[in-house]
């Protein structure tokens, strides 16, 4: 018994029905906080250590854009404004999209400190974000690849794992067909879209218990919502609840 | 600042060239060296050359920057083991002792008068580099080592051995003032390095290669100077050279900067054939002072690490493959968004563009062509207008140029896909019409 509260005092042992604790910091200073708040109360409520983690790969699966994916993020990286850090997007390599700058600017994000890569093959963006996380320059590393495989996002989380606690965010966006594959990433998301304009958050795996229901965040849109899309009809019960509450 | 010599002894630098062993200043054994030196002024500025196979640092006046003498040392024998030299290292307060030592100890560090002393007084005078008719007669006057020739009475001596010899064991013992000839470090940086065999494959070039990229960044240092630009000549034996121009995001003198990307650059080549001959020669060289070591340098810092990540995305991905963002004063979407290149220093924020409505976070490249039904743009579905029109109508004044998006005129809505998707569409009100989806609000 004893063994056992030994190997529970470990670092990388959690119980199954708590949340991962980091590491005391030796100095016990700001700089022991592993995580980088999402500015969303009711996200970084079920997220382990309060935020999106740092020095670790988040897996966020959703197919196509529009649904809300950036608007979750912008918050997280607001606050990297203040300390002067960069951010680095490794666009789709396939897509016919472009970030249109006005919309970054308007949404706060620092474009003097947002560097932008846009690689011609799949296997050149998953080296580049391999890259921007082992040099440890960006503080935040987005990356989207539909090629990546199960030996690609350990690649990445073992690269974000060298950053250790001070080091970057990195969000990983795949296909939700990914959802099935095994993943190393600490933190897997996968988003849909829930009535009047709320973005449902489910999250698929966490260094924490499992949470069956999603997370219901309201975003902000370009417009307001207007009248019921049918196709919704069916959403489940709990996400309705929670955005009537 | 007491001076204080570090001698490096470089037996493979005298015995480069067989034909002419070591003849002291031949033009051979002083060239390698002279690189040697490029890469030690990035220790210290003060160099001089001790040939056939000496190199002498004056390390009193930088040992505080370096934070003491074992720190110094360190970071000399890692350059050194990078480069692939093998040298014997001493240091003492006087240049001719620290050449003696590192000739017949080693690792002998000597910081003070006394302690120098004892150790050349152990010294044996058959190593010492005195000249052999000096060394036998010493010999013969039973005279084993350095100590028991400065224990003769020193006018005999004189009269005996030369006034020369007796000078240079002197200015060992610090007696004598030694005046050395300072290193002129060269106004142009272009080094070349012959291979002793044919090279075939380019990544073997990069070990080869880092003797140069090292004395280049030396030679930097010692100018306060960076460069934003080199180029890395490979001469074939029977084929035209292949030249590698080497490109920074910011002038530099960073050792390993260089080196990573040359070895992007190197994995990707294929030779035109084996290499004989290596150059490097530094095309823009800026002036770049030195750091000061300040308490808060976190954004400088990340600064540069951005600026060697960038770099080295280059390498790979290409000029155009790593950009900042800036806006432009355009109503026209396709215009408002600018790509900010490597040369970055073009202010992020072009022109202020007056508040709008939202934008999307993504932009179509090509705007998609959507159907018409009921009055209405379909996409898997019909799409409902959620904003009310917002007009564009401008660019008139470049119709005509070639690459340009000319004149427009549509007619933008905010609209929701039948999945919930917030996706901004356009009427196109010239001819033919018809609806287009060019972004999505993420």
């Amino acid at each position: 018994m004893s063994a056992l509260a030994e190997v529970l005092l470990r670092p990388d042992i959690r119980r199954g029905d708590q949340f991962a604790v980091a590491p005391a910091h030796p100095a016990g200073c700001a700089l022991g906080v592993p995580t980088f708040a999402s500015g969303f109360a009711a996200l970084d409520a079920e997220l382990p250590g309060g935020g999106w983690p740092r020095g670790a790969l988040t897996e966020i699966l959703v197919d196509g854009h529009g649904l809300g994916e950036l608007s979750l993020l912008l918050p997280a990286l607001r606050g990297l404004r203040a300390g002067g850090d960069w951010v680095l997007a490794i666009a789709p390599p396939d897509g016919n999209c472009t970030l249109h700058a006005p919309a970054w600017a308007a949404a706060g994000v620092d474009l003097e400190r947002l560097a932008v890569v846009s690689p011609a093959a799949a296997r050149d963006a998953l080296w580049a974000a391999e890259q921007a996380l082992l040099s440890g320059a960006p503080q935040a590393v987005l990356c989207w690849s539909a090629a990546a495989d199960s030996r690609a996002v350990r690649r990445l989380q073992v690269a974000a794992a060298q950053g250790g606690q001070g080091g970057a965010v990195a969000f990983l966006f795949r296909p939700l067909r990914c959802a099935r594959e095994p993943s190393a990433a600490a933190l897997r998301l996968s988003l849909a879209a829930a009535p009047q304009g709320a973005l449902a958050v489910t999250i698929l795996k966490r260094r924490g218990p499992p949470l069956a229901e999603p997370i219901v965040l309201a975003l902000p849109r370009p417009a307001a919502w207007r009248n019921h899309v049918s196709s919704l009809a069916g959403a489940t019960p709990a996400v309705r609840s929670l955005c009537a509450a | 600042m007491s001076p204080l010599w570090l001698a490096l002894h470089l037996p493979s630098a005298a015995s480069a060239r067989p034909e002419s062993p070591g003849s002291p200043g031949s033009p051979e054994s002083t060239e390698s060296l002279g690189g040697l030196a490029c890469w030690a002024g990035s220790f210290t500025p003060r160099l001089s050359l001790a040939p056939p196979a000496g190199l002498l640092l004056e390390i009193g006046g930088c040992l505080r920057l370096w934070g003491g003498l074992d720190r110094l040392l360190d970071a000399v024998l890692a350059g050194l083991e990078v480069q692939g030299h093998e040298a014997a290292l001493a240091s003492a307060p006087s240049p001719q002792a620290a050449l003696w030592l590192a000739r017949c100890t080693t690792h002998t560090h000597c910081t003070d008068i006394d302690s120098m002393h004892a150790r050349l007084d152990a010294l044996p005078i058959a190593s010492i580099d005195l000249d052999v008719a000096a060394r036998e007669k010493l010999q013969r006057f039973g005279a084993r080592t350095l100590g028991d020739a400065r224990r003769l009475p020193r006018d005999g001596l004189a009269r005996r051995i030369g006034m020369a010899a007796v000078l240079t064991i002197a200015r060992a013992y610090g007696e004598a003032v030694d005046p050395r000839p300072d290193f002129v470090f060269p106004e142009n940086f272009s080094q070349s390095l012959e291979l002793p065999a044919a090279v075939e494959v380019a990544p073997t070039l990069l070990f080869v290669a880092r003797r140069l990229t090292a004395a280049l960044a030396g030679w930097l240092a010692a100018r306060q100077a960076g460069v934003a630009e080199c180029v890395l000549e490979l001469a074939h034996s029977s084929r035209e050279t292949t030249y590698l121009v080497l490109r920074f995001a910011e002038a530099t003198r960073d050792a390993q900067r260089f080196e990573r990307v040359l070895r992007e650059r190197l994995e990707r080549l294929a030779l035109a054939g084996p290499v004989t001959v290596l150059r490097l020669a530094a095309a823009a060289v800026e002036p770049l002072p030195g750091q000061s070591g300040t308490l808060f340098d976190g954004a400088g810092r990340a600064a540069t690490a951005m600026a060697a990540l960038s770099e080295r995305l280059r390498a790979r991905l290409g000029e155009a493959g790593v950009f900042r963002l800036a806006t432009h004063a355009d109503h026209r979407p396709e215009c408002a968004t600018q790509k900010v290149g490597a040369g970055g220093t073009a202010p992020v924020v072009s022109g202020r563009v007056a508040a709008t409505p939202p934008r999307p976070f993504w932009l179509l490249d090509r705007p998609e062509a959507l159907a018409e039904v009921a009055g209405r743009p379909y996409r898997r579905g019909p799409l409902r207008l959620v904003s009310g029109c917002e007009r564009i109508e401008s660019g008139w004044w470049d119709a005509g140029e070639a690459e340009s998006f000319g004149d427009i005129r549509r007619d933008y809505f905010v609209a929701l896909t039948p999945d919930a998707r917030w996706a901004w569409v356009f009427r196109e009100l010239r001819a033919p019409g018809g609806w287009y989806l060019h972004g999505w609000f993420a």
